[in-house]
């Protein structure tokens, strides 16, 4: 990874990347920081290069794209970045997502041919990430002694969250149990965004479908919960054993074409 | 025939080929980036001692694949599963016709599969009967990802392909393996999406859909409509690698396929030659759940669960009578070029 020409009102390779780490693969709820995405960093004064691929050249258009686009909104979300340019290396489709994203056209514009936007997509992605990400969240609350009866009814307004240290309140508000404020938040950064809950008196916790979750059924809507989190993890296992067996120094060479 | 224990297990390796993607064959830079992208499969989870070059991998042949096959006994019979992509190779990747070179040499060794694709209309349900009529085929294999001219995909539950579906119920082609695979393309919304297969199921319950890849990256859509689907199966083609390297995940996969789907619907493939039986068959065999996620699941990787894994499964399916076709193996042409009768011989059989 290189450098840069930077001034004092230049933002830093580190800052950068650290704005890179919020953007994730949407199929696999992972930074791309993580993942090892990330060719390139480039500061030249207040414009940004980033260079990244992808474990295939085949990866889905839709994620490679949901993945640029974030990447230049999080990059330029510095106060010290005027322009970030993102450029997607080696993918069957790079030319059009690269030029794409970099004159900000929408993805419809550019594969006209795709049924779904790439924001229909993203919502039921997300909604994967939320399914994922709630199983942490239950077996944090479970940890702590909740029952299942008190966390099939727990309303958002009954956790509050701070850095990285959360309560959640039952009976009623008589009793505050302290939990981890990392997990919890996680979960409720990807629920906020896939509409699960929009005030303070909606439930905490949905079955995969979105509805409030049986008391009687507990079990399974948690084992579902699990297996959403196995199906992105055994897909991230087979995506590094890909990324690195593309990026090997020793690849053999296509043929040229 | 492998054995564990003091056991024999026969292996019917569910889902193999015999392809081809050398430079002559390849038509669009598609057929060439697929190759590249089946070879990092390769690297990605085959043990480097074991490795092939991109050379012998673009086309190994039928003899490199019978050795490869039978040479250590590591699969006692293969389903040739077709891959077409007419788009990328002149000639096809791997079609009925050209995997037929063996299932016709080796008939009880090989179960040879069809393959149809909704878009080709009339043209398509000539071509299946001729398949039928041809090789009796029982089984197809349908790639629903495959690009055809503009189209980037085509869906099980759709009218055009209803209508194959009772094309295949009116033939007596009862098996239907739909590649559900990892994210390679289209564009659209099909790349992660099992849901067609659902519909499919519940309207032709006269048929049985193996779902290969068991869905991933859509696992969890998976599990859940086989858990409701009695006609619906698994098969662990790319999943089983993971048993090699990923040993702990392999063992995530398979406890999770085991309480959805129960020891009676996982069917175990290779993808040869994406990974090579002679490894894979054993490596798979003594894969084990850790304590934790034997309590997690409730379920244990038992011998007897991998018999049924390993072959009993799909051998019902195809109507495949293991304790005939071990006795037809004691003198078969395999058994005798690679002086197997041992395996199929001894009634007191020993772990080796």
């Amino acid at each position: 990874m290189s450098s840069t020409t930077q001034t004092d009102t230049s933002p830093t390779v580190r800052a950068v990347r650290g704005r890179l780490d919020n953007v994730t693969d949407p199929e696999l709820d992972e930074s791309i920081v993580e993942l090892d995405y990330i060719d390139d960093i480039t500061v030249s004064e207040t414009t940004v290069d980033v260079t990244f691929s992808l474990p295939t050249a085949w990866c889905s258009p839709a994620f490679a794209w949901m993945m640029a686009a974030d990447a230049r909104d999080e990059v330029e979300a510095l106060d010290t970045v005027k322009r970030a340019r993102i450029t997607l290396r080696e993918h069957l489709h790079e030319t059009e997502i690269t030029d794409g994203i970099n004159s900000r056209d929408t993805f419809g514009s550019v594969f006209p041919d795709a049924d779904g936007g790439v924001e229909s997509i993203r919502a039921s992605l997300d909604d994967k990430a939320r399914v994922g990400r709630q199983y942490d969240a239950m077996n944090e609350l479970l940890d702590a002694g909740l029952s299942e009866v008190q966390i099939t009814r727990l309303v958002r307004g009954d956790l509050s969250l701070d850095d990285d240290e959360a309560v959640v309140y039952v009976r009623d508000g008589a009793v505050a149990i302290p939990v981890d404020g990392e997990v919890l938040a996680d979960y409720v950064e990807k629920a906020a965004v896939s509409g699960v809950f929009s005030s303070e008196d909606d439930l905490l916790f949905r079955t995969p479908e979105g509805e409030p979750i049986d008391p009687d059924r507990f079990d399974l809507v948690h084992k579902r919960t699990r297996l959403a989190k196995v199906n992105m993890s055994g897909q991230g296992n087979i995506c590094d054993a890909l990324n690195e067996a593309r990026f090997d120094p020793d690849r053999p060479d296509s043929y040229a074409r | 025939m492998y054995q564990q224990n003091g056991e024999e297990i026969f292996v019917i390796d569910g889902h193999v080929h015999l392809w081809d993607a050398r430079e002559e064959n390849i038509k669009h830079q598609g057929g060439e980036e697929f190759i590249q992208c089946f070879y990092d499969y390769h690297t990605g989870f085959t043990p480097e001692e074991r490795q092939w070059s991109l050379e012998e991998y673009r086309h190994y042949g039928a003899e490199r694949m019978m050795t490869d096959f039978f040479e250590n006994a590591a699969a006692d019979m293969a389903i040739f599963q077709p891959t077409y992509l007419t788009d990328f190779y002149d000639e096809g990747f791997n079609t009925t016709d050209q995997n037929a070179e063996l299932a016709e040499e080796y008939p009880e060794r090989f179960v040879l599969n069809g393959s149809f694709d909704p878009r080709d209309g009339e043209e398509g349900m000539r071509e299946l009967e001729r398949k039928k009529e041809e090789y009796d085929i029982e089984g197809v294999k349908v790639y629903t990802a495959e690009w055809r001219g503009e189209s980037k995909g085509w869906r099980l539950d759709s009218d055009e392909s209803f209508e194959f579906l009772e094309k295949c119920v009116e033939l007596g082609i009862d098996k239907i393996h739909a590649h559900k695979g990892p994210t390679i393309r289209p564009l659209n919304r099909d790349a992660f999406d099992v849901a067609d297969v659902d519909d499919a199921a519940s309207s032709f319950p006269e048929l049985d859909f193996v779902v290969e890849h068991v869905g991933l990256p859509r696992l969890d859509d998976f599990c859940w409509i086989a858990a409701q689907e009695p006609n619906v199966y698994g098969g662990l083609a790319v999943a089983a690698p993971m048993a090699q390297n990923r040993p702990r995940k392999f063992g995530e996969i398979m406890g999770e396929l085991l309480y959805w789907l129960g020891e009676d619907r996982i069917i175990f493939g290779s993808d040869y030659a994406l990974w090579n039986p002679d490894w894979l068959v054993e490596t798979v065999m003594n894969a084990e759940l850790t304590d934790e996620q034997q309590d997690e699941y409730g379920v244990e990787l038992t011998t007897d669960v991998m018999k049924k894994i390993m072959g009993e499964n799909i051998a019902e399916l195809y109507d495949i009578d293991i304790e005939a076709k071990k006795e037809q193996f004691r003198t078969d042409a395999v058994t005798e070029q690679f002086g197997l009768a041992d395996h199929y011989g001894a009634t007191d059989a020993t772990a080796d």
